[in-house]
């Protein structure tokens, strides 16, 4: 039986917003499932909607073998949840928080008192345990966020952007988690911003861009599917031709064989070829002739992250994210 | 059957959350207490009018008066928790919906019970002490905790349906007055003018009020007290109806 079985859903908010148009994927028991998209694709409609805070407008949704409008109580009781904003109870403490998630779970007392106690210590929270958890820098509150969505052992564990914000230090902790928590049995949906943790850990995956899924399968696939070398040309910084530039590098490269993409970045250009290696010669004579100089060049296999690009035509970039919308966030560790 | 124990926690969760923010207790006492303090002093004199002291006929109205600019924190305070994301936290378990109101509802009735404790106890202070006692004392502050219950039905369908902390202040701020002078809580009914005596007898403060100024002045009435009951009880049961309505809405 499938975790979480999607059949042609379609969100239409109120304000006439299409923010999911008709998405159909499966979720299989135990797997560790990436739900990547850009920027207002819809991902957190869908985990609003899998997790029964939003009503679908049409389609079919079944969540732990339950249809999450038929039976919202059975779903609520299998999942966990961690929105893409954090939320705690700045007013308790971190303790308080999770025993509240776990009255509300029916969970007993003892059992309760124990699990807590485990779950502080995970995510490094028992130092502060009982300090108000508004007091809390951003990062540990993100993680007791996390933590909370735990105590009532979820089947399936829902999780909008958990790492966004932590320090690299507490996001590898987080990472190493979730890949245990995986490996004990539960089934992991997950979105976020970091594609090469997607890459080592998510069986599979599903490109979502304008509400409609655009690529789904294991990552090994979607970038085989790819079928290229990536070769990076970086052009010398703050060339106020740079435009310029670029065009007449592209010109250049349009005129070599075996290519089969040539992208923009932020950086220069990014070439799809074949065999990349062999053609990097031919590249730098090619500037060469033409007068163009390169500051850098290099050769790749494909990551997720061109899988992304070519999907969606966009790239994603946790640092900009965490900087942007998380300044100040860090977690401060101790020991 | 989960109802009883999710109640309980929700309403844990809100007692804690008073506890540490006791500004909380204090934010609508202040006008009720000055009443108590100048007002009454300023109109003592009405007392001559009424034949009765008047610190004695008013506590009823003031206490009263706490309760329904009191109760209007409930709404705010479901409001933050929309806007903070608490409320979809809680509403992704399975705990019961309605406890969910009800715990808030019955933390609003605790703190009400609480102020209205204060109050009397200042009052006390100023020489009032009910003609029915301790026993007396009880009946006065239960009364004022279901009131206090009821009305913030109302500020919590209002803030599930605005969404705005402004709006629900903005409509306690405009209702307190013209619904407090437009009662008994001030004033005996025979002193007002014409159409004000109309609007008094049916305004539910009027009811709660007369119950609670007889436990104060005269003693048991049978009659106040029951009527107060059943005016209380109606609004009881249209606003957590209409919050329950507003409350299915925000799942949408
Ligand atoms: N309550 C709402 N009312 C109207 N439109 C909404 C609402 N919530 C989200 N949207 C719109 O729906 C679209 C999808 O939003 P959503 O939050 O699901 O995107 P997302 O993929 O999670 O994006 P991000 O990566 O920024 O978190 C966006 O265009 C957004 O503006
Ligand atoms: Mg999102």
């Amino acid at each position: 039986m499938p975790a979480v079985q999607v059949e042609n859903l379609v969100k239409t908010y109120g304000d006439g917003t299409q923010a999911v148009k008709g998405i159909s994927f499966k979720v299989d028991d135990g797997e560790f499932f990436g739900f990547l998209g850009p920027n207002g694709a819809g991902k957190s409609t869908t985990i609003k909607i899998l997790t029964t805070l939003l009503r679908k407008t049409s389609g079919l949704a079944n969540v732990a073998g339950h249809d999450i409008e038929h039976d919202p109580q059975k779903v609520r009781k299998l999942i966990g949840v961690q929105m893409q904003d954090t939320v705690i109870d700045e007013d308790l403490t971190g303790r308080e928080n999770l025993i509240l998630q776990g009255h509300l779970h029916q969970m007993h007392r003892e059992e309760l008192k124990e699990r807590v106690n485990t779950l502080l210590k995970i995510v490094d929270l028992e130092d502060a345990a009982d300090k108000r958890s508004a007091y809390y820098s951003g990062g540990m509150k993100k993680r007791l966020d996390l933590a909370s969505t735990l105590v009532h052992r979820p089947k399936i564990l829902f999780l909008d952007e958990p790492t966004t914000g932590l320090d690299p230090q507490s996001r590898a902790t987080v990472w190493s988690y979730l890949k245990e928590l995986n490996q004990e049995g539960i089934t992991i949906f997950i979105t976020t911003q970091y594609l090469e943790e997607v890459d080592r850990l998510c069986r599979r995956l599903a490109i979502l861009d304008h509400g409609e899924i655009v690529a789904q399968g294991s990552p090994s696939e979607l970038k085989s599917e790819i079928g290229a070398d990536r070769i990076t040309l970086g052009f010398e910084n703050g060339n106020p031709e740079a435009g310029a530039l670029k065009n007449k590098a592209k010109q250049v490269l349009s005129n070599l064989g075996g290519i089969t993409e040539i992208v923009d970045s932020d950086e220069g250009i990014v070439i799809y070829a074949k065999n990349g290696g062999f053609l990097v010669p031919d590249i730098v004579r090619a500037f060469d002739g033409a007068g163009i100089k390169l500051a850098s060049i290099g050769v790749s296999s494909p990551t997720l992250d061109d899988v992304f690009l070519k999907h969606t035509g966009r790239r994603i970039r946790p640092e900009e994210i965490d900087k942007s919308r998380a300044s100040g966030m860090f977690g401060r560790r101790r020991r | 059957m989960t109802f009883i124990s999710d109640t309980y926690y929700m309403f844990l969760r809100w007692m804690k959350k008073l506890v540490r923010n006791p500004i909380l207790l204090f934010f609508s006492l202040f006008q009720p207490i000055i009443f108590l303090l100048l007002f009454t002093q300023l109109f003592s004199s009405f007392g001559v009018l009424l034949g009765v002291n008047y610190t004695l006929f008013a506590t009823a109205g003031i206490v009263l008066q706490n309760a329904f600019s009191s109760a209007f924190q409930s709404g705010t305070a479901i409001v933050d928790d929309i806007k903070s994301g608490f409320l979809a936290k809680i509403l992704a378990t399975p705990a019961n919906r309605a406890s969910i109101l009800l715990g808030r509802l019955l933390s609003d009735a605790f703190r009400v019970f609480a102020q209205s404790l204060i109050i009397l106890l200042l009052a006390y202070g100023l020489g009032v002490f009910p003609a029915t006692g301790i026993l007396g004392y009880i009946l006065i502050l239960v009364t004022v905790a279901f009131f206090g219950l009821a009305w913030s039905g109302i500020s919590l369908a209002l803030g599930l349906r605005t969404k705005s902390a402004e709006t629900v202040f903005g409509i306690a701020g405009t209702l307190t007055f013209p619904l407090l002078f437009m009662s008994t809580a001030l004033m005996k009914p025979a002193l007002m003018p014409t159409w004000m005596q109309n609007v008094s007898a049916y305004n539910p403060i009027s009811f709660a009020v007369n119950a609670i100024r007889d436990l104060i002045m005269t003693g048991y009435v049978w009659n106040s007290f029951s009527q107060a009951y059943g005016v209380i009880s109606l609004i009881a049961v249209l606003t957590l109806g209409a919050t329950l309505y507003e409350f299915r809405k925000v799942v949408s």
